[in-house]
């Protein structure tokens, strides 16, 4: 045991396999013995009945577990829901109610825009909307994102059948990517043979693909990977190929004369590089790992094949890659207007649509919350208390940030933004709260409600909860229902430099 | 709501109605030898003009209640609520020729006033109350929240007098609000500290801090009043270990922000309390109005 870890952190309760047991097993086959040896107490075999639960969404973990034998399930067990604050009113005038609401809603609520109908999970599978889950085998692996990156647990995952497990630590999953030749062959087979269909089609950009293309292009993705802070392509290099996000965060920026302009957070789901391939043949964004970061790369031979093959898709993607030059050019160009100063005490500079409650005027009615929580079944996104800049109240209301922190680390991409400035969170959340951890302002805020499946257990479902601009609408209504005219929407630094209304 | 140029237009309409009513009004009472009353037809004319304004301005109330409806904008309604309201004034008394009338009119015609009194006095009050109350509150919470800030408060001065390390981190406003956190400044007895030095701070807290933290009409405690409070707290500073002064300092400034929630309370219900006056009338002048149509038209 002299040779082991013996810190507590570097070791699992359970079956500790020596170095021997694991070299005996094919996945660790190409690892050095020597560091196996110093990692003993960091791997450990479970065995699971039919039933028995290995993780469950929100928890935050440590491991990742791979599947030797056996067939689990998983599943997002928090239902996917709306949150509401009060109970449907029934009758005439409720039904008319319901209907003259349902005339003043631009869009589809429920906030997906019909756009995502996958849920990214930490495994090599995603989970459909309609039915979120999927079934693992052996030879899988899951919880990576978990292990690497102490994101909370994405899904619930069940023994669906007599399962034999290893749950590993960092530590040893990193030898294994490193130094297993067999365990990266099995991870790239896997995803080729299960995840690329179904990871290509999450994208609805390219759910037009044909299952011909498709396998096509099987055997020619690679995986690459990335640790925290590594550039994956930096700006003005030549674009060679396409990026599909498998794992972690990546972040897109671009570099200005005001300093670097944060463009975007990418996460699973997500693609980038498109625009150089579609453009002058170069990047025009430094793209970086933020976490563990792994990506499948598509070569710019297979790109332009799937530009010729696919009109509609190369008009999606020129139609996108345009909207993103625009956006790059107006972020740009704020940049270089306006310089940091005071705003960044209050982080004010970092807003986009920046809710103000000017506190000469306001009688401090409420209404703007009422009018809030009427918008949102109930449940209201704003509470009028924050900071004050000036006679300005700053409320407890999403600012719609350059940076939009609170996207990073979701380990089921339910917090988003829209083409416009709103950031949504989907139904499909599971709660565990990182977005709300992660804002700096406050603004998101965990609200529990009822139904959940983990309620039984005694620990109340929470969803988070954000504003969303009232996106289906088409003012905020909190500034249209204020009565006295104080509560507005403004882009702070025009504002603020305007120095008046 | 407060009176600026964005009022230009409700008013100029106001004034143009005003002016053309007072016209007609001069040319009825020229061409009506028995003088006007609420019976002739230009009487109820302006009886109904007079109605519709009322019901344009109750109408408010109701709008309010569906704040989301995409009906045109609150503040909208209440530019309407207040020019149209202040016209109905002389439409009703042009409705009655000045007169008061019977019983039931003149009721009808004192509810009316009070509300339009009430009403302005609502108004002027939102035109510096605000301002006053964001200039002098600086330490301002959500008015629900008034209560659970003030147990905080007092648990904090519980925990700066008795010494205790590092009393809790209290979150500002309920729920899981992150970020707005009012973090304790109190701090752990000081080393080789004898609990008799401690004990008139103990006292000043029994006797003095929990009554005014406790107390509804906090106006009424000693501490409520800066001068008299500052002078406590300097005899108290007298009877304490060096050491112990600046727990003194913490708390003067925690009753300080006991006196700055009181004094929001207190404004608070200056600038909402004329509405439990001046709403009930307002239904009880439609009623008093539909029952005088009623009875008018029917007899």
């Amino acid at each position: 045991m002299g040779e082991t870890a013996e810190t507590p952190a570097s070791r699992l309760e359970g079956e500790a396999l020596s170095a021997d047991e694991m070299l005996a097993l094919p996945v660790f086959q190409g690892c050095s013995a020597a560091l196996l040896k110093k990692n003993v107490g960091a791997v450990v075999r479970r065995s699971y009945r039919p039933g028995e639960i290995l993780c469950r969404e929100g928890e935050f973990g440590s491991t990742a577990f791979y599947l030797l034998e056996g067939e689990a399930e998983v599943y997002i067990a928090t239902p996917m829901a709306h949150l509401e604050g009060r109970e449907r009113r029934r009758g005439l005038f409720g039904t008319m109610s319901t209907f003259l609401q349902s005339l003043v809603r631009r869009g589809k609520e429920g906030g997906a825009g019909g756009e995502a109908r996958l849920i990214p999970i930490d495994a090599p599978v995603d989970l459909s909307m309609d039915n979120p889950v999927a079934t693992l085998r052996a030879g899988e692996l899951f919880g990576e994102m978990t292990c690497l990156s102490f994101y909370p647990r994405s899904a619930s995952v069940r023994a669906q059948t007599p399962l034999v497990v290893l749950e590993m630590l960092r530590n040893v999953l990193d030898i294994l990517k490193r130094g297993s030749k067999t365990f990266q062959e099995q991870l790239l087979r896997n995803y080729r043979d299960r995840a690329l269909a179904s990871h290509l089609r999450s994208m609805p950009l390219l759910a037009g693909l044909t299952e011909e293309f498709v396998s096509s292009l099987r055997e020619r993705v690679e995986l690459v990977s990335f640790e925290p802070g590594q550039v994956v392509c930096k700006q003005g290099d030549a674009a060679d190929r396409l990026y599909l996000i498998r794992i972690g965060f990546v972040k897109v920026s671009q570099q200005s004369p005001g300093g670097e302009v944060i463009l975007q957070y990418l996460h699973r789901g997500d693609f980038f590089g498109e625009m150089g391939l579609l453009r002058a043949g170069v990047r025009t964004a430094t793209c970086t790992a933020l976490d563990h970061v792994e990506l499948v790369t598509i070569g710019k031979e297979d790109f332009d094949r799937m530009m010729r093959e696919f009109p509609d898709i190369r008009a999606g993607m020129e139609a996108k890659a345009r909207g993103h030059a625009e956006e790059s050019a107006r972020r740009t160009e704020e940049a270089r207007a306006h310089s940091v100063d005071d705003f960044l005490a209050q982080g004010l500079m970092e807003a986009q649509s920046l809710l103000l409650i000017d506190l000469d005027r306001c009688t401090r009615c409420d209404d703007c919350v009422r009018a809030c929580a009427a918008s949102h079944d109930g449940v209201t996104r704003l509470i009028r208390d924050g900071l004050r800049y000036e006679n300005y109240l700053v409320p407890t209301s999403c600012r719609s940030c350059h940076d939009p922190l609170c996207m990073i680390g979701c380990p089921v991409g339910s917090i988003r933004r829209r083409e416009t400035l709103e950031i949504v969170i989907e139904d499909w959340c599971i709660g565990c709260g990182l977005c709300a951890k992660n804002c700096p302002y406050g603004n998101i805020n965990m609200h529990e409600f009822e139904g959940g499946a983990q309620k039984a257990e005694g620990k109340p479902d929470k969803k988070a909860i954000t504003c969303d601009l009232c996106a289906e609408l088409p003012e905020p209504s909190c500034v249209y229902a204020c009565p006295h005219d104080a509560a507005f929407r403004i882009d702070p630094k025009r504002f603020f430099r305007e120095g008046t209304r | 709501m407060i009176l600026d140029r964005s009022h230009r237009g409700w008013a100029a309409a106001t004034a143009l109605l005003l002016l053309l009513s007072s016209l007609s009004y001069a040319l009825y009472v020229r061409a009506t030898p028995g003088g006007p009353s609420g019976g002739t037809a230009e009487g109820i004319a302006f009886g109904a003009a007079a109605s519709a304004c009322m019901l344009f301005a109750a109408l408010l109330g109701v709008r309010k209640r569906r704040p989301h409806y995409r009906l045109g904008r609150i503040s909208g309604w209440l530019k309407g609520h207040l020019w149209l309201g202040a016209l109905s004034l002389p439409l009703v008394l042009f409705h009655g020729g000045f007169a008061m009338g019977g019983p039931l009119t003149r009721t009808l015609m004192i509810c009316f006033l009070l509300v339009f009194v009430t009403g302005i006095f609502g108004l002027l009050l939102q035109q510096f109350l605000p301002r006053y109350m964001t200039k002098n509150v600086v330490q301002e919470t959500v008015y629900e929240q008034i209560d659970h800030v003030r147990e905080q408060l007092l648990a904090e001065c519980v925990a700066i007098a008795k010494g205790g390390a590092g009393a809790a981190t209290h979150a500002k406003s309920a729920g899981a609000i992150q970020g707005r956190v009012v973090t304790s400044r109190a701090a752990g007895a000081p080393e080789g500290e004898r609990s008799e030095e401690r004990a008139p701070l103990l006292r000043f807290l029994d006797e003095r801090i929990r009554p005014y933290f406790r107390s509804d009409g906090a106006r009424r405690e000693a501490l409520a009043e800066p001068h008299r409070r500052a002078t406590l707290f300097r005899e108290l500073v007298r009877m304490l270990p060096p050491t112990l002064h600046p727990c003194c300092a913490d708390l003067e400034a925690l009753c300080g922000q006991r006196e700055q929630l009181e004094m929001q309370r207190r404004l608070h219900l200056w600038l909402h309390g004329w509405l439990l006056v001046h709403v009930p009338l307002s239904w009880t002048v439609i009623a008093l109005g539909i029952l005088h149509a009623v009875l008018s038209l029917s007899y």
